[in-house]
């Protein structure tokens, strides 16, 4: 068996339990924590593809969440279009706008982007809080959007069960990360790291940085706001202090660096370390001792980075392959797909 | 290298604990139902709003410890109560999470919660979906219980009651001074809560013929209030309503201070003007303001000093209209159970549909019932109107009205004299 | 017309107290060109020390500065010893390592949580003191004393940090350090030394912001927060690392604060205030009043 074949071997593996794990796993508790960790790696991965490969920190990205919840929720509630249809309007919104921000933004560097980005979510929160009416279509204000749990039905993306939203999401972060792949292999995913690492270098090479990163931009902005949807036919109530906050912009990018940013498994791995601290730490302690949960959060983060200031992609790698390296006795010194680069 | 796989080694023995500490408590839980009643309670413990969902939270702890101490649910075998509690953090998204795993894994009889209208709206759903009785002791939002819900219940009156009842009470005052109010302003913070309150106000001025000269949102992060307040005294109303949450009501009331601005009456909608550091943060500045609540410590019923010397001996602060409808939904709950006779949750559902509370420790509130109709709403949860003065003890909170339950020997001060 | 100006007088009052919240942000970035998210949860931890501090002693609340001040200096020079200089030491040549970032909110979802563990979540201010309430009164027009003590505190602590930065030989070192890292170790500067005196004179100037805020507003666990995003917006409009442009942009936002919710709801100012920040960063990346380096 060579190196290869044994690394299709695990992915296949991994994809099967991931893919079975409903049937032995009948908790709807752990299925619905499952499910966010998988909503959180999926939402990582599209940021991944701006601030993984571009080399910047985008700190806004739960806007196109927002637009991508609103959209589709505002054409299904208020003219009986399908969250399906509403989830790819709501994409290319998203995409539009996220082309529209990334073009003056995309000049800027490090904290000025940052900076720009925080700016540009909060900003649209506040629009969005500040407009009950937008011409025809309501959107309500603070208050926001109630999905009625009622049109239960594959066509409707709603579901008495978890297990359908399970698989949805599933697929899609699955999908995310072939496209992740593939963009990785690609020239484009090639400009991008090359404009990220040395902007001046790559335009000297006839590099088009500028348009490499809107089109990440644009790409990123669009699968981030399908989640928006998903997130918006899960929880059946939207409202701007929960999909445009800053807190999830913010969750992501954690998730991203603690896994190893601008890698595929990274965002992955950052939500396997994450998620499960951030709710079974709520879980345990959130009502007897209020507050705690979020300080072994803050402490989390804090000692990854401290010792893994790459994020855990990179040792784990390591790992994985000593671990081969042992039952095989290969001394191969291969890096393993999972990287880009 | 070495260094980092201790740690590498550190960080996996943490997760395994914690990955154990998770399944453990599952398999106890299935067998253990039999003479324990679980409740299920989903309330803010951090974030913004951790003061509010602390006090329900001891509210609630204390309603139980009674009722546990009296017996339990003596139709069930003397079945204690057993409390578990989740932090929403005032997320909505964490307020559906916690009610799965309440649900589900907890195996919880009865949920309660959640405080924030905009938690609650999706929480409901969750228990809606699963039959669960889902028992709201506040959360004001009309909405709440006119989504077609059939397994949620609330204590609290809902918003269009609390506008209802401040013009009630305006109408009143005005004819009881016989001084005229012409012109409203109203000033709320920019949320469900406060829209919801407006929307109202606004349709209540139009029918009672005030003038609305200023119908201002801000933002509930603002820090610093005094353009709002030099917007209301510019405006130049005769009663400024509002609708705060705690640290902008101290805010807003300490600049009305300060800029002298010369009002009839203050009328507040709880919330923020009910939280018990108000009235110590706000001192002096709060005099004469009125405010709906649901319940006041000065309220003429059997039990209530005693309940309230009770809470503020353990927690250290009185009780409020917040507090006292948790409270009351303990034994609201307890009642239902003890009809019920039954852990099903069908049968606890029929329970609370036909309610008809009218005594017991739990009945510390100025109605006399507690009854549902069929939306879920309690049909006589009523308000009264309360003043901060200052009776020579210091500043309290002093029941103006309704007028049955005006404290014996109390004149409302109306319109507010110049200071 | 009086309206207007009265409106101003306030605006530039509590702008230049916002600017004053904001300086530690804009000093830290400079020097050691990171932004700290735990800036807020400094200001705050300030806030409950000057609040022990004046309630237990009964002083005046700006006598309080004299323990305040050194208090947060030692603690933002810890704190940058203990908690950040490792990051700085794994990750030695990357300009503006951005997994610092992770680790200020790491400190924030720590101090504020810690607070509230403490302190529990009350409300807390300070009763019997001589500032507050108290108002300057010019005709129809109010002026908040207090607001104008913390305007004089602003400006006289930019002047001294400014005199610092440009008098003292530590001062040269940090701006040296700030222009160069590599070429101030070479010149001999301790370049973590530097950065830890950078963090506690930060941190200290957010101690002062919050000895200026106690008299009239309320302490809680979260209250860093409010200030934590607009303290970002000011830094951004004043040019990040400019210690005059922090004031100055402080007083914008202020002014627009202030004078714009008199045409609108206060709610759009926040808008306002956004859009200004966007506008401001497309056309002139380097803030308004910020020299243009390279970042």
């Amino acid at each position: 068996m060579t190196r290869q074949n044994i690394n299709r071997f695990a992915l296949i593996l991994v994809g099967v339990v991931a893919f079975g794990l409903p049937l032995v796993l009948r908790s709807p508790t752990y299925l619905h924590i499952l499910i966010l960790l998988y909503l959180y790696a999926y939402l990582t991965s599209s940021w991944n593809l701006v601030g993984g490969f571009a080399g910047v920190l985008p700190l806004g990205h739960s806007a196109f969440i927002g637009i991508g919840a609103y959209a589709s929720t505002i054409l299904s509630l208020q003219y009986g279009i399908s969250p399906w249809i509403g989830m790819i309007v709501g994409g290319i919104l998203a995409a539009i706008v996220g082309i529209l921000i990334g073009f003056p933004t995309f000049k800027m560097r490090g904290a000025y982007f940052a900076l720009a980005t925080i700016a540009f979510g909060e900003g649209i929160r506040v629009m969005v809080e500040n407009v009950d009416n937008l011409g025809p279509l309501k959107i309500n204000g603070p208050r926001g959007l109630q999905i009625p749990p009622t049109n239960i039905g594959f066509g409707n993306y709603m579901f008495a069960g978890k297990e359908p939203y399970y698989y949805i999401i599933l697929v899609m972060l699955l999908g995310i990360l072939a496209i992740t792949y593939f963009i990785s292999r690609s020239k484009l995913g090639y400009y991008l790291n090359a404009g990220g690492e040395e902007p001046e270098a790559a335009m000297a090479l006839g590099v088009n940085v500028a348009r490499a990163k809107l089109i990440a931009m644009a790409m990123s902005s669009f699968f981030t706001a399908l989640a928006g949807t998903f997130y918006a036919q899960f929880t059946l109530y939207i409202h701007p202090k929960s999909v445009i906050s800053l807190d999830f912009s913010f969750e992501i990018a954690f998730i991203a660096l603690i896994g190893g940013r601008g890698s595929i498994a990274g965002p992955v791995l950052g939500a396997l370390l994450l998620r499960p601290v951030s709710d079974f730490s709520r879980i345990y302690f959130g009502s007897t001792l209020p507050g705690l949960h979020l300080i072994i959060f803050g402490t989390v983060l804090i000692l990854v980075m401290i010792f893994q200031p790459r994020g855990l992609q990179e040792p784990l790698t390591r790992a994985y392959n000593r671990l081969l390296d042992k039952i095989f006795g290969g001394t191969e010194q291969k890096e393993i797909t999972h990287e880009y680069s | 290298m070495k260094t980092n796989f201790k740690f590498w080694g550190k960080l996996i023995a943490i997760f395994a604990i914690i990955t154990f500490l998770a399944v453990l408590p599952q398999s106890p839980s299935v067998w253990a139902t039999d003479n324990v009643v679980k409740v299920g309670n989903i309330i803010p413990l951090s974030g913004p709003s951790a003061s509010v969902g602390q006090q329900g939270k001891n509210a609630r702890e204390m309603a139980v410890e009674e009722i546990n101490a009296a017996g339990g649910i003596k139709s069930l075998g003397g079945a204690k109560l057993e409390m578990v509690y989740a932090d929403s953090e005032s997320k909505p998204e964490k307020g559906v999470a916690e009610a799965e795993r309440f649900i589900n894994t907890e195996k919880v009889n009865v949920l309660t919660g959640c405080w924030n209208s905009a938690v609650s709206y999706p929480t409901s759903a969750v228990a809606e979906r699963y039959g669960i009785p889902f028992i709201v002791p506040v959360s004001v939002a009309d909405k709440i219980t006119e989504q077609g819900f059939k397994n949620v219940f609330r204590i609290a009156a809902k918003d269009s009651w609390w506008t209802r009842d401040q013009f009630a009470f305006l109408k009143d005052m005005e004819k009881e001074f016989n001084t005229k109010v012409e012109k409203l302003a109203f000033v709320y913070e920019n949320g469900d809560w406060g829209k919801g309150f407006a929307g109202q106000w606004k349709a209540l001025a139009e029918k009672g013929g005030y003038k609305v000269v200023l119908d201002e949102p801000y933002p509930s992060t603002s820090t610093d209030l005094s353009p709002v307040v030099q917007k209301i005294k510019r405006a130049r109303p005769d009663v400024l309503m509002l609708v705060s949450n705690a640290a902008d009501a101290i805010l807003l009331t300490n600049t009305l201070a300060e800029y002298k601005v010369k009002l009839k009456a203050i009328i507040a909608s709880g919330g923020g003007h009910a939280d018990p550091s108000f009235l110590k943060a706000a001192g002096k500045n709060g005099q004469y303001l009125f405010d709906i609540v649901e319940w006041e410590t000065d309220v003429n019923k059997p039990g209530a000093k005693e309940a309230n010397a009770k809470y503020n001996a353990k927690y250290g602060s009185n009780l409020t209209g917040e507090a006292v409808d948790a409270y009351l939904a303990m034994y609201v709950l307890k009642d239902a159970l003890e009809r019920a006779g039954s852990l099903d949750p069908a049968k606890i559902r029929q329970a609370l549909a036909t309610t008809n509370l009218t005594g017991g420790p739990g009945m510390i509130v100025g109605y006399d019932a507690v009854e549902f109709d069929e939306t879920g709403q309690n049909k006589h949860a009523a308000l009264v109107m309360v003043q901060i003065n200052d009776l020579g003890k210091g500043l309290e909170r002093i029941t103006v009205w309704p007028k049955s339950a005006r404290r014996g020997g109390y004149k409302p001060i109306f319109p507010m004299p110049k200071k | 017309m009086i309206y207007i100006l009265e409106d101003a007088i306030n605006g530039v009052l509590m702008g230049s107290i916002y600017g004053l919240t904001a300086l530690g942000l804009t000093l830290i970035f400079g020097v050691l060109k990171v932004i700290n998210f735990a800036h807020g949860s400094l200001l705050m931890v300030g806030m409950y020390a000057a609040y022990w501090a004046i309630i237990l002693t009964g002083v005046h609340p700006y006598v309080a500065l004299i323990i305040v001040a050194p208090v947060m200096y030692l603690f933002g020079y810890y704190l940058q010893d203990i908690v950040i200089k490792p990051i700085f030491k794994a990750e030695k040549d990357v300009r503006e390592p951005i997994t610092v970032i992770i680790v200020t909110t790491g400190v924030w979802y720590i101090l504020d949580n810690l607070t509230l563990l403490i302190f529990g979540p009350t409300y807390r201010n300070i009763q019997d003191n001589p500032l507050k309430g108290k108002m300057l009164e010019i005709g129809e027009m109010f002026i908040s004393v207090p607001k104008l003590w913390g305007f004089v505190t602003a400006v006289v602590t930019a002047a001294a940090v400014y005199w610092f930065l440009q008098k003292t030989r530590m001062g040269r070192a940090i701006r040296a350090t700030s222009l160069d890292r590599e070429a101030a170790s070479l010149m001999g500067i301790n370049q973590f030394k530097v950065y830890n005196v950078a963090f506690g004179i930060g941190t200290a100037t957010a101690g002062i912001a919050a000895v200026t805020l106690v008299p009239f507003y309320n302490i809680f666990p979260s209250v860093g927060v409010l200030f934590d995003i607009k303290g970002f917006i000011i830094v951004v409009l004043g040019g990040l690392g400019s210690i005059g442009g922090a004031i100055l942009g402080g007083i914008i936002i202020g002014l627009i604060e202030s004078i714009a919710p008199q045409f609108m709801t206060a709610t759009w100012t926040e808008a306002i205030v956004y859009g200004l920040f966007l506008v401001v960063l497309f056309v002139k990346p380097s803030g308004l009043f910020g020299v243009k380096y390279d970042w």
